[in-house]
């Protein structure tokens, strides 16, 4: 599989990871870096799946007709 | 100086300079054809093009109408910035395949796609109109929640010397000259301003509210203490719910009409793919700062309702401008960089009416220059219209936001399907379609927004998939020739299609 391949089939993974539906609902987190920790670990998925989409993007081939490649 | 004497003065420099973009927009015009005006002779390098797309995606409503999320929900709305991330990931899906057939074939509106794909088949042309119509409205209604965020960030920008009335129809007025005048190349151009604005904006926010809380912990400590369940772990609920928003956002922000164009304005795919990179990274510098604005006002005033909420961010800046001069001039940075924001957004959501009306609904030929005038009327009448609609706002921002969405989702497989699909044909899109607005339009007739978590216009977008799905399979198989528009060379006949 290309670069390209590999980081958009890793972005839905990190999504899952995202939403903290393994975590019990309604409990008091800890605090990390002075935020919740789900919202912690929410933002590093998010940041993960910034940079592989903007790799994604650079690998993506948008060619016009005509356009040297 | 005063608060509204400064606010006054910071939108007069702010105005003068899109003014002075506007005049220089004009002079470059090369002709009055539609694809000078709608997409600025299809000539838009990355820099220009990343700020346009940056500005156009993130608008009022995530400056005015997302703090005030952040405000009713909490901490949880820090996963809006995942489904602004997702618009970018889903656009993979469209513009690889979109950007080539468009410099090919010279495309101006959303449905010149349409129309190239789906036009010689005989239910062809109906699919171009309906889908024109279901993105009018939902621009319509997109429009409507940019006025009502100018109108509040109008009125606390200059302390109420512009009152909310005269926020929305001045500043309406404004959007319409520069638009009018300047076609997209002015749009771009000062949304490039408009960009460097919300960003300036949004890090002097950072630093005020991060001070202001003594840290991030002391912010979280305070929030817990007012509203236990803002910092709680969300339930499966909720989270279902957000995997409801991140797929509805994604797909429908993926084919905003506005976007669509901005695909067919690159200078070349290479520029595309650059600006797109970077846009891919943006929700984290924006979205994070908003929502951490509404949290932040969440203990300083405990008691707002939902429609006051959406005031959130206005109230904060208002406080910061108390505080003394510095305060008052950063504030005020602030307040234009969010009409910035709004402004550009509706800027952008006007010219694509512009588009899809005279283009699409109309069947205006895209090389004509009537064609442009007819398309400057549209879009004034239908401002004309939201602006009446937005001197008295009903709903929050927020459920604008998802009512837009809901409808334009089911353009979904005119777009993502057909790119990717050879097999797709008109009338099942057509029947599709017809379903999934059906669906979507239930919560707006019954009061229901969402079955089991999940949105209604995203069950609607099943529906609507499944439809144009089975019917298309139920047709016989294409023969070589049939999938040619799916190719960037000349178009081919459709005779044996439907």
């Amino acid at each position: 599989m290309t670069l390209r391949g590999w980081a958009l089939a890793a972005i839905p993974l990190l999504y899952v990871v995202s939403l903290p539906w393994y975590r019990a609902a309604g409990a008091a987190p800890a605090v990390l870096f002075g935020l919740p920790d789900w919202v912690v670990v929410a933002l590093a998925c998010y940041a993960g799946i910034a940079v592989l989409n903007a790799a994604a993007w650079l690998a993506t081939e948008v060619r016009d007709p005509g356009e040297d490649p | 100086m005063s608060g509204p004497a400064l606010g006054l003065s910071g939108l007069a420099v702010y105005l003068a300079a899109l003014a002075l973009l506007t005049a220089a927009a004009r002079r470059r015009r090369r002709d009055d054809s539609p694809a000078d005006h709608f997409l600025a002779g299809r000539d838009l390098g990355v820099p220009v093009l990343f700020l346009t797309l940056y500005a156009t995606a993130f608008s009022g409503n995530s400056l005015i109408g997302y703090p005030g999320a952040a405000y009713r929900h909490g901490f949880a709305w820090i996963m809006a910035t995942g489904f602004m991330l997702a618009i970018t990931v889903v656009t993979h899906a469209l513009a690889p395949r979109l950007r080539p057939l468009a410099a090919a074939h010279g495309f101006v509106s959303p449905g010149d796609w349409v129309r190239h794909r789906f036009g010689a088949e005989p239910a062809g042309p109906a699919v171009v109109r309906a889908v024109a119509a279901v993105m009018t409205l939902a621009l319509a209604n997109f429009l409507l929640a940019q006025l009502v965020a100018m109108g509040h960030v109008a009125a606390q920008v200059t302390a109420g010397a512009v009152p909310y009335w005269g926020g929305v129809v001045g500043l309406a007025l404004v959007v319409l000259a520069y638009e009018t005048l300047g076609g997209m190349r002015a749009v771009a151009w000062t949304d490039a301003l408009q960009g460097v604005l919300m960003l300036v904006g949004l890090a002097a926010l950072l630093a005020w509210l991060a001070g202001e809380a003594g840290g991030l912990g002391g912010m979280t400590a305070r929030v817990a203490a007012v509203r236990p369940a803002a910092v709680a772990v969300p339930d499966g609920w909720t989270c279902l719910e957000w995997a409801s928003t991140i797929t509805l956002v994604g797909v429908g922000a993926a084919i905003y009409p506005q976007a669509i164009q901005r695909i067919y304005a690159a200078r070349s795919g290479r520029t595309l793919r650059r600006a797109l990179a970077l846009l891919a990274v943006m929700p984290l510098a924006t979205i994070v700062v908003v929502t951490l604005a509404g949290v932040a006002a969440i203990p300083r005033h405990p008691d707002l309702g939902a429609i006051e909420a959406d005031g959130v961010m206005p109230l904060l800046l208002g406080e910061w401008a108390a505080t003394g001069p510095a305060g008052a001039a950063l504030a005020t940075a602030v307040f234009v960089g969010a009409l910035a924001a709004i402004m550009s957004t509706a800027d952008s959501v006007l010219l694509a009416l512009g588009a899809v009306i005279a283009v699409d609904l109309l069947g205006g030929d895209r090389t004509d220059p009537a064609t442009t005038r007819r398309g400057k009327r549209a879009a004034a009448a239908l401002l004309v219209v939201a602006v009446a609609a937005a001197l008295e706002p009903r709903l929050t921002l927020w459920r604008l936001t998802e009512l837009k969405m809901e409808l334009l989702v089911q353009c979904a497989p005119a777009f993502l399907l057909a790119l990717h699909w050879p097999r797709l044909r008109a009338a099942p899109v057509l029947a599709g379609l017809a379903v999934g607005v059906a669906i979507a339009a239930a919560p707006v007739l019954l009061g229901i927004d969402r079955l089991a978590g999940v949105h209604v216009g995203l069950l609607g977008l099943a529906a609507n998939t499944a439809v144009a799905v089975a019917g298309s399979r139920a047709r016989p198989a294409p023969g070589r020739g049939d999938v040619g528009n799916l190719s960037h060379g000349p178009r081919r006949a459709h005779a044996r299609h439907g």
